[in-house]
């Protein structure tokens, strides 16, 4: 295969997938009902991923010996470098983890073909995302998944809860969106061209005025979906609405595309970064902040890990504000590696949430609200999925051996390589954050453990076998890549290393 | 001539942002809602316009204006849908009837 | 082959912690027998270790990056700590099989007991700042768990979580402590720093001393963080022994002791050192006079042992910390393992209801009052060596101030111990509670470490050698077991010693007629039994924080018009920002 159709294959084959999805699942549920045709659809959507998988370990083979991959038609333009690879590898393996869980999950839900085939489509607008090398393309696969998004958030259509949090998602999200069209289309009236390369090599410092407002502009429209603060409001409301394996999605790969979108096109206004740097560094400690406060008295479960997403948001403006503000390298590698463990963790912790959920409720046919009085004692009947929660609450709070601590050591270690008195003391105010945190994820576990269970444990269902595996995967790699933190340097490392490239022009 | 009409687009590319934010700020209803993404997101396809106009390139902002109506407007199908959604389930289409979700 | 046995030990509470998880708790008779083997084996190669001590790395994994080489070094005060920890372990484990029987979900509890022992001993003989950050607070989480082990007590829960938050609010100051050592020299080998602390500019220096002595204190519930300790008794009793008593809470005692070589030139270090020593010496020693709860008494008097050690290494006796640290966790060891024998059999940690249960269990009775003499430091027990080394060093290279308050303190701890014993086993029974003598596991638990509070000072003049040649920066020269035991001996000092703790028993003893004095004292008791107002202190963090939480949430109203209001506002902020800053 050839490299640069090697590109168009990894981003095709999800969508293809997803036609066939639905086209299947539509016919055998005409003909056979929706048990059968929720599980076929289930199965060719994970077939799709793994297919999907092969280009992208083809591509990567480049990628890691330092080259990339260039495709260029009119002008649209694809470019694989070590971030896409990042956010490849996160969607795929977070994705076909969430398609195998949901198997069960959505098994008796109507239209669940539609569920897969809009999952396979955001999947696919997040690869093409990773992989876009000019603005209006990015911006094209940001709305593709932003617009999937939108559908499987209100995917429980004659739920109140989720409708209202798929409208409010939308709204927001569109304003957001129009605000990277202003960035785009100012940039573009600028430069006469979208070619993000190119245009890292026209603006040189001092960049004038109107580009640090389409700068701005970029901020505040990938901020919504990144969940900035002040920008974070919808995020609580939509990721505890959503199916849990939609919530996993969102919380541990849609906002951080959002994120890696950011990136792209600040990074080729690189002339200002440290500007982007200050604002970064500020905005990490306000969503930190906010995040963690705001969890802390949380009653719902999905709720609580839904706030604290904005928090982990932090953790990585932080470690990108110190590469664009310092330019030390840590500061990238750190946020990215913790983006790949937050990915894992938070899409563990809602996967687990989910099993909960579905078998203290939705089992029986109840979409009612998990609340934390719910998982009280549920040790007793679901020792392992309590266990891998408890592994993923543990980690998100980032105490050893679980891999979101070493993630966050390279965070701040990168704040202490600046040796900036400034960025010193935001490291000490994130690692505070982390004890606070731990205010809220400590008395959940221990919650799970008590003898005394719940009544909604106590009339519980099994839990399925499939759900266990996507639980017990995670689990290991959580685990693994804490004691053994440099198993990953393979991928933060080239990402790192671009993003400094265009930083630092 | 030209220049007058860049800065009259110009003018109508702010104007037009900045009558969508407004509206989204204060209006209460869903349908006004999608109304006032609409006008934000004309706003912005204009400002492609003139972005084109401004550097000679009319023709590729065109086509670029183009995919924006056509992404712009499966949002406003999807949000027009999930307010018939809500309006069907809830029996209102007032933005404060839509606060169950807070805290 | 030293690699080997660190891999051992580290490895072998930790594979049997998955094996006991493994197991499952409808097999307990299997987890036991598992928890017990491999914590005993643990302890064997730790004492195997020994003769292989050295200065050297013994152990590397290389990782790079921001993560540097993950290495072990096995010298002197690693190995001996990492004894301590195998062997109190094994010794706790083993006492556990009575105390927990019939309790459920063994597993968590072996598992976490397992994993500890695991983490204990690698944080001691690791040489990496990063990896010493990473079993520090493996440590926390461990002890959090257990002392919370009983998750339906809201007190269990409550005591766990804020020991966690405590530590960890504390380990900040390890965390940029290590940070700033890797920002300024590129690595993390500690070894390397004490070797060479001048490679950090001065004010980064002190910064990072300072931090390591509020992680100590954090971590060895010293002034301003003891209030978390006294909580921490809601854990299983073994727990109590092992790891608030005879292990976890030496690690800042550790820290202080292993990076004084580097710390000790820092302006105002020593002075602070000595201060929190003395001071939480002082006041937990007072706690511990007036509660009531039995395993409270003996956290606070842990308490006020930990601050001794600190006081020590303020006056630059790190062999007399390291050695009182030694005996201090044989005999509270021994004396929280009695005292959950009798908890275990009547029922109850209120020493008020108890009296005379030395006629029911003789033996518990026995060890209980060795415990005791040792921690009030009658000769010839471990615990009279160590402390009047402790406070002979005071007197040779400390305040005068400081070592009168020491003085004092070891007649306070004199009396609150006397008390608690008097008051456990002695007199006439005030309640209709009927003890029943420790059960076999128990015993075997409990004789081991009772010969210990009388042997262990032996161990003085090995442990000196070992230190002094493997640990060769904190320049300890002290002799043969004779020479140290001789030098106690001839102090004048040592007889002023004795004589405050001769009058701390006769003021128990004459307790009746002193009531004067005792009811002066009244106010003190009432401030103390409130904890100085510290506990005040904690409540007014956690109050306001949950405040600030609360309402914070007021901000998520719901109403889709704020949340574009929350777009608009950011964007003309982030426009603000822009034209100010460029």
């Amino acid at each position: 295969m050839e490299a640069t159709t090697g590109v168009i294959w990894l981003i095709v084959t999800p969508f293809a997938t997803a036609f066939i999805v639905y086209l299947i699942g539509r016919i055998l549920a005409r003909r056979s009902g929706a048990k059968l045709a929720n599980r076929i659809s289930a199965w060719l959507a994970a077939l799709g991923l793994l297919i999907s998988a092969y280009p992208l370990y083809l591509e990567d083979q480049i990628v890691l010996s330092n080259k990339v991959v260039l495709f260029k038609q009119g002008g649209i333009i694809f470019y694989l470098d070590g971030i896409s690879v990042l956010l490849a590898v996160v969607v795929l393996l977070l994705g076909l983890l969430v398609v195998i869980f949901s198997a069960r999950y959505m098994s008796s839900e109507v239209g669940a073909e539609k569920y897969y085939a809009l999952l396979l489509a955001m999947i696919g607008g997040i690869l093409g995302l990773g992989c876009s090398a000019d603005l209006f393309t990015l911006w094209v696969w940001f709305e593709v998944m932003a617009i999937t998004s939108y559908m499987l958030v209100a995917f429980y259509r004659n739920q109140p809860a989720s409708l209202e949090a798929g409208f409010k998602y939308l709204v927001q999200s569109a304003a957001g969106s129009v605000f990277v069209l202003i960035g785009i289309f100012i940039v573009f009236a600028w430069n006469g061209t979208l070619d993000m390369m190119r245009i890292r090599y026209f603006l040189q410092p001092p960049l004038p005025p109107i580009l640090l407002v389409a700068g701005g502009c970029f901020l505040i429209g990938f901020g919504v979906k990144a969940a900035l603060v002040p920008l974070h409001t919808w995020l609580p409301d939509a990721h505890s609405q959503a199916p849990s394996g939609i919530s996993a999605m969102l919380s541990g790969i849609v906002i951080e595309a959002g994120l890696i979108a950011l990136l792209r096109v600040t990074s080729i206004m690189g002339a200002a970064s440290e500007l982007w740097g200050n604002l970064m560094l500020g905005v990490g400690a306000l969503n930190m902040l906010l995040g963690n406060l705001m969890a802390l008295r949380q009653t719902q479960v999905k709720r609580l890990l839904a706030y604290s997403s904005i928090g982990h948001m932090g953790y990585m403006m932080f470690g990108l504000g110190v590469i664009y503000r310092f330019g030390i390298l840590n500061g990238a590698g750190g946020a990215f590696f913790h983006l790949f463990n937050h990915a894992m963790m938070k899409g563990l912790a809602f996967l687990a949430a989910g099993v909960l959920l579905y078998v203290l409720y939705i089992a029986k046919g109840d979409h009612g609200t998990l609340t934390l009085d719910d998982l009280n004692g549920a040790s007793k009947r679901y020792p392992l999925t309590v266990f891998t929660l408890s592994v993923a609450l543990l980690g998100l709070g980032g105490l050893p051996p679980l891999a979101g601590f070493m993630s966050k050591w390279q965070i701040f270690v990168a704040g202490f390589q600046t040796q900036d008195t400034v960025a010193m003391l935001l490291v000490v105010f994130a690692a505070l954050n982390s004890v606070l945190s731990l205010g809220y994820y400590a008395p959940l576990v221990n919650r799970m453990y008590r003898l005394q269970p719940s009544v909604a444990v106590e009339n519980g269902a099994a839990v399925p076998k499939t759900m266990v595996v996507p639980l017990v995967v995670l689990t290991l790699l959580i685990v693994v890549l804490g004691f053994y933190p440099s198993l990953l340097n393979w991928l933060t490392e080239p990402a790192a290393g671009i993003l400094f490239l265009f930083i630092r022009g | 001539m030209t220049l007058s009409l860049v800065s009259l687009t110009f003018i109508a590319v702010i104007g037009l942002l900045a009558i969508g934010l407004y509206a989204l700020l204060v209006v209460h209803n869903l349908i006004k809602v999608v109304v006032a993404l609409q006008i934000l997101a004309k706003g912005a396809i204009l400002g492609f316009i003139l972005a084109g106009r401004i550097n000679g390139q009319i023709g590729l902002a065109e086509s670029l204006a183009l995919t924006v109506i056509i992404v712009d407007t499966i949002v406003a199908v999807i949000g027009l849908s999930l307010a018939v959604q809500i309006r069907h389930h809830m029996g209102t289409l007032d933005v404060s009837a839509l606060t169950r979700l807070r805290r | 082959m030293a690699n080997v046995l660190i891999l051992l030990i580290l490895g072998l509470p930790w594979l049997g912690a998955l094996l006991v998880w493994w197991v499952g708790d409808q097999r307990s008779k299997a987890q036991i027998v598992l928890a017990i083997l491999f914590s005993v084996l643990a302890g064997v190669a730790s004492l195997v270790l020994i003769p292989f001590a050295s200065n050297s790395v013994a152990l590397n994994i290389p990782l790079g990056g921001a993560f540097g080489d993950f290495t072990f070094v096995a010298d002197g005060l690693g190995i001996y700590l990492a004894a301590i920890a195998t062997i109190i372990g094994s010794l706790a484990v083993i006492f556990s099989v009575d105390y927990m029987r019939g309790e459920a979900q063994l597993g968590r509890y072996y598992a976490l007991v397992l994993f500890f022992i695991g983490g204990m001993a690698g944080l001691v003989l690791t040489s990496n700042l990063l990896l010493m950050f990473v079993f520090w607070e493996i440590t926390a989480l461990c002890s959090y768990a257990l002392i919370s082990f009983h998750s339906d007590d809201p007190k269990a829960v409550y005591g766990g979580i804020k020991a966690l938050i405590v530590t960890q609010f504390g380990g900040i100051g390890l965390l940029a402590g290590a940070l700033l050592i890797y920002a300024y020299s590129g690595s993390y080998d500690l070894q390397a720093f004490i070797a060479n602390p001048q490679i950090l500019p001065p004010g980064v220096l002190a910064v990072t001393a300072f931090g390591f002595l509020v992680a100590a204190a954090a971590k060895s519930a010293q002034f301003p963080f003891q209030t978390w300790l006294p909580d921490a008794m809601e854990a299983p009793t073994p727990i109590s022994a092992l790891i608030h008593a005879a292990t976890m809470v030496n690690a800042g005692v550790y820290l202080l002791a292993r990076f004084y070589p580097a710390f000790e030139r820092v302006p105002g270090w020593r002075e602070a050192v000595v201060v929190v020593g003395v001071v939480t010496a002082l006041m937990a020693a007072l706690m511990a006079l007036v509660s009531n709860d039995l395993k409270r008494v003996l956290a606070y008097s842990t308490v006020s042992q930990l601050g001794y050690m600190v006081y020590a290494i303020g006056t630059g006796g790190v062999f007399a910390s390291q050695f009182h640290l030694m005996s201090h966790s044989v005999f509270k060891a021994l004396l929280f393992l009695a005292a959950g024998a009798v908890i275990h059999s009547i029922g109850t940690r209120d020493i008020r209801q108890m009296g005379g249960l030395g006629a029911q269990m003789p033996l518990v009775r026995t060890v209980f009052a060795i415990g005791a003499l040792s921690l009030a430091g009658i000769p010839i027990l471990n615990g009279f060596w160590s402390k009047e080394l402790i406070l002979e060093s005071g007197s040779a290279h400390g305040p005068l101030w400081a070592w009168v308050m020491m003085v004092i303190c070891a007649g306070l701890t004199a009396l609150y111990t006397f008390r608690c014993f008097w008051l456990v086993f002695a007199g006439e029974p005030r309640s209709h509670l009927h003890g029943h003598d420790a059960g076999t596991a128990m015993k075997v638990a409990l004789i081991p470490l009772a010969v210990g509070a009388f042997l262990t000072e032996l161990l003085a003049g090995p442990f000196a050698y070992i230190l002094e040649h493997t640990v060769p920066l904190m320049e300890i020269e002290v002799g043969t077991t004779l020479s140290i035991l001789e030098e106690v001996v001839t102090t004048p000092l040592t007889l002023v010693a004795l004589a405050v703790v001769a009058l701390g028993l006769a003021v128990w003893w004459w307790r009746e007629k002193l009531s004067g004095l005792s009811e002066a004292l009244a106010g003190i008791g009432r401030v103390a039994a409130d904890s100085f107002g510290f506990e005040a202190i904690n409540r007014g963090i956690v109050n306001s924080t949950n405040w600030l939480s609360e309402k914070l949430r007021r901000t998520q109203t719901g109403l889709l018009n704020w949340n574009i209001f929350g777009i608009t506002a950011g964007f003309l902020l982030v426009l603000i920002i822009l034209v100010i800053g460029g």
